[in-house]
């Protein structure tokens, strides 16, 4: 099975916007996307639909990572996979130029809190996304105990449409 | 040097993005066999060509690549735009699908742009938004002027995904939808000519080619020209400008995707690989086929 991501540009643009905001003392900001789910043939289309970001007053003061979420911003976002039958991607990013990728902190934090969204929306896959400042790299959990395939192919959908391999 | 040498200037990765692409052709007439030529010499790599008609003698006088051995031969549409591509992309990916688009819905939603030169164009655009596919309409009509004669006109809109849609630009509305539904019936009788769906199909893929490899920064994201095939212009349409920033109420962000999608229920195939339409037929075929004076 082949994985995509499609988000418009006007929306990816706003998730990079809020993500650069400044915070009182976390180092980065992250937030949620909410998508809606397709099938071709063997391809799976994550289409993007919106994005909510963590509050303020929802992050915990952790000087060993970037930035670290409360009990609360994951509620708030279970209970949109919940209430409106969403997708929900975890997103922050790294910056730069290329491809990013997950770090270890990443990894570790998106195996805790991204099997949570399919105990409440078990319809949808869930995930995170990485974001730089030109490309994206991503991650679906398609069950507690599923696979957690790459998201191979990512596409920006505006004038131009752009769309990169991730994986 | 390469055979599309003359467009480097669409950019040092034009060729390959081209060649990428796949787009989905949904009306395969007078407009739409227009865009699959234009296509092929384009060096676009893949195509969804969908149209459930066979081509008829009085399609010959717009249908381009359609010959009167193809209506001898009742010959698919289908398998016209694919010979067609063929002889420019001889490795070009096609899908055709001789029906409606409903029909081949798992390819279009493969497709990065979909041209729609039919006229249930309603539907087609919603789809394309919900699956987050930039849609390209293209219609030509002939209004009768009494004593003033006809005039020819027509339309190229382009529905961009978080962009203004053809309801929003007024093109779509009850009154027209009720009066194509009365006209449907008709459809074989409506006038069409070969020069003004050149004219619109031509500004589509060039449309097309700013979506795909602009050649100059910030293309517009919401695009209404109205073709006038009696003073000979293509002019942007007044709701151009005054939609530019106009937010789509018609199409909100939380309809994309499948309604009622569940991963658990889903059986992800592989699609079963296409015969191709203009493979050369074995030798008693083409014996049989000359015999009673059908094409090969």
């Amino acid at each position: 099975m082949k994985i995509r991501f499609k988000i418009t540009s006007a929306l990816l643009a706003a998730v990079r916007a809020d993500l650069w905001r400044p915070h009182a003392f976390a180092h980065e900001r992250v937030g949620f996307i909410a998508a809606g789910l397709a099938s071709a043939h063997d391809e799976l289309l994550i289409l993007a639909q919106a994005y909510r970001p963590v509050r303020d007053e929802e992050y915990l003061p952790d000087p060993t990572v970037g930035a670290m979420m409360g009990d609360q911003a994951i509620r708030r976002a279970r209970q949109w996979a919940m209430d409106d039958r969403v997708a929900i991607f975890h997103v922050h990013t790294h910056g730069g130029r290329g491809i990013p990728g997950f770090s270890g902190v990443d990894n570790r934090e998106n195996a805790k809190f991204v099997p949570n969204f399919v105990s409440v929306a078990p319809q949808c896959v869930h995930g995170a996304i990485v974001l730089s400042d030109t490309a994206a790299f991503g991650q679906v959990w398609f069950g507690r105990t599923s696979p957690r395939p790459f998201i191979a192919a990512f596409s920006e959908i505006g004038m131009p449409v752009r769309s990169w391999r991730a994986a | 040097m390469s055979r599309l040498d003359r467009q480097s200037f669409l950019g040092a990765e034009s060729d390959a993005i081209l060649d990428a692409a796949t787009i989905g052709l949904v009306g395969l007439g007078g407009g739409g066999s227009h865009l699959v030529q234009q296509l092929a010499h384009m060096g676009i790599g893949g195509y969804v060509n969908v149209d459930p008609d066979t081509i008829e003698d009085t399609n010959t006088n717009r249908l381009i690549g359609g010959t009167l051995a193809d209506v001898a031969a009742f010959r698919p549409k289908v398998e016209i735009a694919e010979r067609l591509i063929r002889g420019l992309q001889p490795k070009a990916r096609i899908i055709s699908v001789q029906d409606d688009w409903v029909a081949a819905v798992d390819d279009l939603k493969r497709c990065e742009v979909i041209v729609g030169a039919v006229d249930n164009f309603k539907e087609l655009e919603r789809f394309a938004r919900r699956h987050l596919i930039p849609y390209i309409d293209i219609g030509m009509d002939v209004h009768d002027l009494a004593e003033k004669g006809f005039l020819v006109s027509g339309q190229v809109i382009l529905s961009m995904p978080g962009g203004p849609c053809m309801r929003c630009c007024g093109f779509i509305t009850d009154e027209r939808l009720e009066q194509e539904a009365k006209r449907y019936g008709a459809a074989g009788s409506r006038p069409q000519v070969v020069w003004a769906n050149g004219v619109l199909a031509s500004t589509a893929v060039g449309l097309l080619t700013q979506i795909l490899t602009p050649w100059y920064p910030n293309p517009p994201v919401f695009v209404f020209l109205d073709y006038d095939g009696n003073k000979g212009t293509v002019s942007r349409n007044p709701r151009m400008d005054l939609l530019k920033t106009h937010v789509c109420p018609h199409h909100p962000a939380d309809e994309t995707g499948d309604p009622l999608f569940d991963i658990r229920a889903q059986k992800f195939r592989p699609r079963p690989v296409m015969r191709s339409a203009t493979a050369v037929a074995p030798w008693w075929q083409r014996a049989w086929n000359r015999l009673w004076g059908r094409a090969a």
